[in-house]
């Protein structure tokens, strides 16, 4: 397998991700997949030629993903991918206790303790949850 | 939920009439920063290295010294319009080689389409694309003149 290509030089050095916490990490896997959508779907790509907005060097945003995957690491990218291949976006938000991706209210217990590190998921859709 | 039509209001706290950033990164870091501390996103960090890919998969820079550095993310609480102004101009790639002078940065929660998100993008467009707005944005006197002069351009 190839070394990543992403970054290409020191400027571009992309944030220190050590000190990112698990979820961090799969809300910017979600966030690249996300991208990735936007720059590479067909009517999508169209829209922004309209607008004017350039997306030419997608290769870029592989190698970066693939780096984001990576840092996930095995037992939450699973989760991951089985919710993205459902749903398309595998991370949903919850505002007011309610998942946005199902719009299911989840219970009181639900939400992880202020600073712990753990990743929840939706009991209802098994979207990975951020709690905003 | 008529996600892609909420309107979108000009908070005054998203308004940085004056960056103090010379460079692409730092203008981008000073904007997530504002828009943190206005409470429009969380985890800004995330948001910022968003950014930071988004502009190497190709200029957001529009020319005629506008760029529209955008992001869709869970971390993005509400819809925002982020506005970031600079006398001085900086270097943002753009295929007519000026220098950028006013920042409009889209920032849409994940769960927004990309039909809608696009819509966000395209209605800070549609305000730069004309000379007299760029003109009037830019001279300003502040971030109350500039909002007066989003909301009047956009209606």
């Amino acid at each position: 397998m190839g070394h990543p290509t992403y970054p290409r030089s020191a400027d571009e050095a992309p944030a220190s991700t050590e000190r990112w916490t698990p979820l961090s990490r799969i809300v910017h896997l979600n966030d690249l997949d996300l991208l990735t959508r936007e720059t590479t779907d067909p009517a999508s790509l169209a829209r922004l030629k309209k607008l004017g907005l350039a997306a030419e060097d997608t290769e870029r945003l592989k190698a970066a993903r693939a780096q984001a995957a990576q840092s996930v690491g095995a037992r939450w990218l699973v989760a991951y991918e089985r919710a993205r291949q459902r749903y398309g976006s595998a991370v949903a938000a919850v505002r007011d206790r309610v998942c946005l991706g199902c719009f299911v209210t989840l219970p009181t217990t639900a939400r992880p303790r202020s600073g712990a590190e753990t990743v929840t998921t939706c009991e209802s859709c098994g979207r990975i949850l951020f709690w905003g | 939920m008529t996600l892609g039509t909420a309107p979108i209001g000009y908070d005054l706290s998203l308004c940085i009439p004056n960056l103090k950033a010379k460079g692409k990164e730092s203008a981008l870091a000073e904007m997530v920063s504002a828009a943190h501390l206005a409470g429009a996103i969380r985890e800004p960090d995330l948001l910022l290295e968003l950014l930071r890919v988004r502009e190497r998969v190709g200029s957001t820079a529009l020319g005629k010294g506008v760029a529209i550095p955008s992001a869709r993310s869970v971390t993005v609480l509400a819809p925002r319009l982020v506005l970031g102004r600079t006398a001085r101009g900086i270097e943002w790639g753009a295929a007519d080689g000026h220098p950028v002078t006013l920042i409009f940065m889209a920032l849409a929660p994940g769960e927004w389409r990309e039909e809608a998100f696009h819509g966000l993008i395209a209605r800070a467009a549609a305000v730069a694309r004309l000379q007299r707005n760029r003109h009037r944005l830019l001279s300003a006197p502040s971030p109350e003149a500039v909002a007066e002069v989003l909301r009047g351009a956009s209606a």
